[in-house]
């Protein structure tokens, strides 16, 4: 049984991400903001989600391939909807969420895209639906004094 | 290369064996200590293995649990034979840390009657330690595994705050708690093993409340892995080794008296080779360390090592774990997961007057509403309209609970001749309910009911009870009497001069509350034990 690293064997030699591929996960994380409303400003998670890409293929290379065919399949989907509608059919298609995954754009739905939301969700996507706090946040540490890092009790009288 | 003697040899990795060797080094930095773990070595603290966690659920430790146990399409492995099934699927990790490398954290302390069981009430057997001879070791647990907690909590008497100041309540808590205050039932923080900000000194990683727990991405909740990586690769130990990956076959004895070695196997091939330790510590968890001693056995100990009056993997208990669920019609305060570990819990049945019937707590666990789950939602295409009235809508909330059953003289663990995955003997578990069971949890339902009536939720369904096996206790308990007891007071075998056991086997019982904090203490007291004069004397020092 092989221990289970974040850098996988396979990835020592993998040939970097093109930047066309790079911009389209972009463009797909910034869609994800704008489809459900809740992250208006996405600049500041850059960084994120470029080491979160990074790592992914680290730990697995075959998302290499993943992202590759999804800038594909995003394409595809641009040209034959327009770019709204095209994101919106990536999100919400109920067959592209049908497991397994055996379409390319089930493969892009299922490893990429949903990937994204999670991603998306625990770097502050959760804050426009009222919460503090959120699995995957780094929320702060139990200062004492200082207010807790999460939406904490009001204790009646 | 690691050694293949050395004068303290523990089986196991988890937090007993952890314990054991930070006190014997902090008496003594050169005591040499050999740790042998049968599972492989996990990487902790990752940040790409985190963000697996974080976006699939997939844990990097999960090839170290037990499989199912066999059905009609899977072989599976393991058996469970008796009246009631005990799930060890996910249960135990058996890697490199153990169990520790996914628990959660829930930092109990029993209370001074659960060590008066029998006495109490005619179950079971009285521990032959009062918890007034465990209370300095509870808080020497408690600062060394880290718990958060709240000092000024009266639940049960204690003389040195806890290293950690307690989580606030969560919104979430606001609810429950207030119909407990209406049904008049006291409440209050739940000790968790996670690392906090004080002047209290640690070279562990405050939790950062990233609600990750089972894979925390900075070790703040306690992994005995991350200690013992901190020991080996900081610490100025020089004889303190650990090998992975190393089944122990048996144990080897020499008269009967005295126990000279463990014969092992590496995983994974058939090299076999004796390694020799002058005390051994059997702190392999409560169905390892039982199966270990039943299969170890030798002219001197014809039926296993401490197995003369067959008391050994006998009396097998764990706590059911119960899930009651209530509806609510409404989510004003638009209350989701916030956090990975509960903050809330209630004692109160877990007192005297219930232990007869079976203590019980209960916990008001994080990440309800249960049917709300962002990510999924999303994920499932559901839009932004949808979702808002989802979170503001009709929900749910749990209460989940524990409860004390007792040891049976027919409830058992021992071995199969079979190896499981990773090439340890494979477990049976025979395991057969009481018949007043069904009836206490009836009673239990009642409590609850009236808690979420005062909470505007109506009970739905049955609760769910689970068997899983992670609090397995009991199996080689602790008494100054060989015919009741398997281990003395000081965890040596009966009839051993140099063999102990150290994991929740060695509980005569194990009230309402999770073991690991007791087991932790008792594993503290063992290393005094063996520093101020156990079976084989280390080297002088002074008191830690």
């Amino acid at each position: 049984m092989r221990e289970q690293t974040s850098h996988h064997p396979l990835s020592e030699r993998m040939a970097p991400l093109d930047p066309a591929t790079w911009e389209a996960l972009w463009q797909l994380f910034i869609q994800i903001g704008r489809f459900w409303g809740n992250v208006p400003e996405p600049e500041p998670y850059r960084t994120r989600f470029q080491t979160f890409i990074t790592s992914r293929m680290e730990l697995n290379p075959l998302y290499r391939e993943l992202y590759i065919q999804a800038r594909h399949v995003i394409e595809d989907l641009i040209a034959a909807h327009g770019v709204e509608p095209a994101y919106e059919v990536l999100f919400t298609d109920p067959l592209a969420n049908l497991a397994p995954p055996a379409t390319p754009l089930q493969f892009t739905r299922q490893y990429v895209s949903n990937e994204l939301i999670a991603l998306q969700l625990a770097l502050g996507g959760f804050l426009a639906f009222g919460a503090l706090n959120y699995p995957g946040y780094f929320g702060g540490g139990n200062v004492p004094g200082a207010p807790a890092p999460y939406r904490t009790m009001q204790e009646e009288p | 290369m690691t050694p293949s003697s050395a004068d303290v040899l523990i089986i196991g990795s988890g937090v007993a064996a952890a314990a054991i060797a930070e006190r014997l080094l902090r008496h003594d930095a050169r005591a040499s200590i050999l740790i042998v773990e049968a599972g492989g070595k996990v990487k902790l603290k990752d940040f790409g293995l985190w963000q697996n966690y974080l976006v699939t659920g997939k844990l990097p430790y999960d090839p170290y649990k037990d499989f199912n146990y066999p059905d009609r399409d899977h072989p599976g492995e393991n058996a469970s034979t008796g009246g009631t099934q005990i799930p060890l699927a996910g249960a135990r990790v058996m890697t490199y840390g153990g169990s520790t490398i996914h628990w959660g954290g829930w930092s109990f302390r029993l209370k001074p009657e659960d060590f008066r069981l029998y006495s109490q009430t005619g179950e079971s057997i009285d521990w032959p330690i009062s918890y007034s001879d465990l209370e300095p070791y509870y808080s020497a647990a408690e600062h060394y595994i880290g718990v958060s907690g709240d000092s000024s909590d009266p639940t049960v008497p204690r003389n040195r705050a806890y290293p950690f100041p307690a989580f606030p309540f969560t919104l979430e808590d606001q609810p429950i708690a207030n119909a407990m205050k209406a049904c008049g039932i006291p409440y209050s923080h739940l000790p968790i093993a996670r690392h906090g900000m004080t002047q209290t000194e640690s070279r562990h990683a405050p939790c950062q409340t990233t609600g990750t727990c089972k894979y925390c991405p900075f070790g703040a909740r306690y992994a005995a892995g991350n200690f013992l990586d901190d020991m080996t690769e900081w610490g100025n130990f020089p004889n303190l080794h650990l090998r992975v990956n190393t089944i122990v076959e048996h144990i080897l004895v020499d008269a009967k008296r005295t126990a000279i070695g463990i014969q092992v196997v590496t995983r994974g091939s058939d090299v076999r080779e004796v390694l020799t330790g002058k005390t051994i510590i059997v702190a392999g968890g409560t169905i390892e360390s039982s199966k270990l001693l039943l299969r170890s056995r030798s002219s001197g100990w014809q039926q296993g090592i401490g197995n003369d009056a067959d008391l050994v993997g006998r009396n097998f208990i764990t706590h059911p774990y119960f899930i009651f669920t209530g509806a609510i019609a409404e989510n004003p305060l638009r209350l989701q997961t916030e956090m990975d570990f509960p903050t809330l819990c209630s004692r109160h049945f877990d007192s005297e007057a219930e232990q007869k019937a079976g203590k019980f707590i209960l916990v008001n666990p994080p990440g309800v509403p249960s049917s709300l789950s962002l990510v999924q939602q999303m994920q499932n295409g559901v839009r932004r309209p949808k979702l808002d009235a989802a979170i503001t809508g009709s929900n749910q909330i749990q209460l989940h609970g524990m409860l004390e059953v007792f040891s049976r003289f027919n409830n058992r663990v021992s071995n199969l001749d079979r190896r499981n995955h990773l090439g340890m003997y494979e477990t049976q578990v025979d395991y057969t309910q009481d018949s007043t069971f069904d009836s206490r949890m009836a009673e239990i339902q009642g409590h609850v009911a009236a808690i979420f009536d005062k909470a505007g939720a109506s009970l739905v369904g049955k609760p769910s009870v689970s068997w899983r096996a992670d609090h397995a206790a009991c199996t080689c308990r602790m008494s100054r009497d060989d015919a009741q007891g398997v281990v003395d007071p000081d965890l040596k075998i009966h009839g051993m001069d140099n063999l102990y056991v150290c994991s929740n086997a060695v509980f005569d019982s194990t009230g309402a509350v999770n073991p690991t904090l007791t087991l932790t203490a008792l594993a503290i007291r063992l290393a005094d034990h063996l520093i101020h004069g156990g079976a084989a004397p280390l080297a002088a020092g002074g008191p830690p």
